[in-house]
């Protein structure tokens, strides 16, 4: 027996995972404050706190109205967006019980940003951009799914990673070239809010509270079958033999984790990758129990955007850069990782 | 969650298990044409036959997981498919040929999972379920392997941690499909031992399905024989896996060697060197 092998895992119960929750809340709120205080003008966490107290709304000072317009909606919807990419990153993970499975890995964020810009080409209206990107997400997961995975209904216990993976990256070249030919036939005038679009970033105002409410129903939508969800990993007839009804789980993982990454995507454009790393770091940390994992992973995707576009935002100032390019940064050397130590 | 319309109360703690009328087909195949059998709580019960003659879609089928093209499976005087999933999870349990593992997870983690037909409230295990599988893997002699990780385990010791699992799910009910494939001789007959205990000790029925006809007519109460073409031949194991049924259904001539209290089926030597051509092993 090697040596490496015999690595002891501890075991999930519902304590030790409520003191997981704590701590990533805990971090959650330290960077919230971070985000809140951190910028071109610098405050206090006393200022930040003062500011978002309702007794101080009457005064109209600078500070208070940085805070509560444009660094609080920012920070909230890049908690919204990554809580929302890191779940839909773990249910599809379970879905095809492929480690390597991410929205944006399987091209989603490039079938929102084609409904998108084509929207935008016309000269919709924010919220007709913003359903657009809603609808290309959706058709993205739903082509790459329908291609690569027939096995999906009928269940198979393969692991059919390459194909799945070709699949998604060939999809996303698609819409990378489409993406292309847009631009170059889009009007000057309509050029520049395309790009911005396309940047992937958390700027453009955001619709926290919309995001924030698709989390709040993903969650409450999944929450309760994570016991089935551990089971369902074991594969099909393990779950069917325990009572799980399998079919009808997998339409209801498939379609809230395409619901959240669909949100996630019309909220902060391209921002890959966090669906596979958080969800991967947390599983290394502290196992692969679904009931700890989802919560977890929507505090840790939360974490991870919310943190990542601080560094954005605060890295070059008063430059920003893209979100996306900073969990890109990251997200890819841990892709290849994981790819290349695959047994197997 | 939805719930079925009839749910028996469980009334005793063994159960019965029926195929009233059951035919199986694979494609234009009748692997099995109406079977009519009870297999009884304390019996032991080897499923043998040849590759591909239905073994596993009959256990299937007997767990209520494939329907079968006619006829119909009780468990406890009701149809399966009018059991609500939950309690019928808490009547048979069922061990899959092959588990596939993708994630890491601790073995008994892995075992726990088989309570959750017993799950309540907020969907944890509680000290009764973490110690069910604690028992669950020391019968099995796997107590040591607890916090191992599933992916660092070879073939024979995942087998067994499955067992354990089916095990760990406490139903009187136990299906099992292929369960000793990939274990060595010793713990073939450990596992068996501890299949024959585990049926003794509550009344339980064990189904498994089995290539070795040897270690069933040495464990196994009964034996159910299918050929593969429609016909199944069910009974005590003695009466079932002879000689000649057995040779019939495997299509190849076997015979039973006696060596004073031991005995054994063997797959019949060719006769190529005397009687090449004129007396093949021909079915």
């Amino acid at each position: 027996m090697n040596r490496l092998s015999v690595r002891t895992m501890p075991v999930m119960h519902a304590k030790r995972a409520v003191a997981i929750w704590c701590a990533l809340a805990a971090l959650t709120l330290i960077v919230l404050v971070a985000s809140l205080a951190l910028g071109s003008v610098p405050l206090t966490p006393a200022r930040v706190l003062a500011a978002l107290l309702p007794a101080h709304h009457a005064q109209a000072d600078i500070a208070g109205e940085i805070v509560r317009t444009l660094r609080l909606p920012r920070a909230l919807a890049g908690f919204a967006c990554g809580a929302l990419l890191a779940v839909a990153g773990a249910l599809l993970q379970v879905l095809l019980r492929n480690p390597l499975a991410e929205p944006y890995v399987l091209g989603v964020s490039g079938g929102a940003a084609s409904f998108a810009l084509l929207a935008m080409m016309a000269g919709c209206a924010w919220w007709v951009v913003d359903s657009s990107a809603f609808a290309g997400a959706f058709v993205s997961i739903l082509l790459v799914l329908g291609l690569a995975r027939r096995e999906l209904w009928r269940g198979e216990p393969q692991d059919t990673s390459p194909r799945l993976l070709l699949t998604g990256a060939v999809i996303a070249a698609g819409w990378g070239a489409l993406i292309t030919l847009l631009l170059t036939l889009a009007p000057d005038n309509r050029l520049r809010g395309m790009l911005f679009w396309l940047t992937g970033d958390l700027n453009g105002g955001g619709l926290p509270w919309l995001a924030l409410m698709a989390l709040a129903a993903v969650l409450v939508a999944i929450l309760p079958a994570a016991p089935q969800l551990n089971v369902l990993l074991r594969g099909d007839v393990a779950a069917e033999a325990l009572g799980v009804s399998v079919m009808r789980l997998r339409l209801r993982v498939y379609l809230v984790a395409s619901l959240a990454a669909a949100a996630a995507v019309t909220t902060g454009g391209s921002i890959g990758f966090v669906g596979l790393v958080v969800p991967h770091t947390l599983r290394l940390a502290f196992g692969n129990d679904q009931r700890m994992l989802l919560p977890a992973a929507a505090l840790g995707g939360g974490i991870a955007v919310m943190g990542a576009d601080l560094i954005a935002r605060t890295a070059i100032a008063p430059a920003q850069l893209p979100v996306g390019v900073i969990t890109a940064l990251i997200g890819v050397p841990v892709f290849l990782w994981m790819l290349l130590r695959r047994p197997r | 969650m939805m719930k079925r319309t009839t749910t028996p109360a469980p009334c005793s703690t063994s159960s019965t298990l029926s195929a009233q009328r059951v035919t199986l087909r694979a494609g234009a195949r009748t692997l099995l044409a109406s079977f009519t059998h009870t297999f009884y709580a304390g019996e032991v019960w080897c499923i043998a036959g040849p590759n591909g003659a239905g073994k596993t879609t009959l256990i299937s089928a007997l767990a209520g997981l494939t329907e079968p093209s006619s006829g119909q499976v009780e468990i406890d005087g009701v149809r399966v498919a009018d059991w609500a999933p939950a309690p019928l999870a808490r009547r048979r349990a069922l061990m899959p040929q092959s588990a596939h593992d993708a994630f890491s997870a601790s073995v008994l983690e892995i075992v726990m999972l088989s309570r959750l037909p017993y799950l309540a409230g907020w969907g944890w295990e509680r000290a009764a379920d973490r110690a069910a599988a604690h028992a669950a893997l020391e019968m099995l002699g796997l107590s040591g392997f607890a916090s191992r990780d599933v992916l660092s385990l070879s073939g024979g010791e995942r087998q067994r941690v499955a067992l354990a699992a089916a095990l760990c799910q406490d139903a009187p009910l136990l299906l099992l499909d292929e369960p000793l494939s990939h274990l060595d001789l010793h713990h073939q007959i450990d596992c068996l031992e501890v299949l024959l205990a585990w049926a003794g000790e509550r009344e339980r029925t064990v189904v498994f399905s089995c290539h070795d006809l040897n270690l069933a007519r040495r464990f196994a109460t009964h034996a159910l024989l299918l050929d593969g073409a429609g016909a199944a031949f069910a009974g005590p194991v003695r009466d079932v896996l002879t000689p000649t049924l057995a040779s019939r259904a495997f299509g190849y001539p076997l015979i039973l060697l006696q060596d004073g209290g031991h005995e054994a089926l063997i797959p019949a030597p060719r006769l190529h060197d005397t009687h090449r051509g004129a007396a093949g092993p021909t079915s």
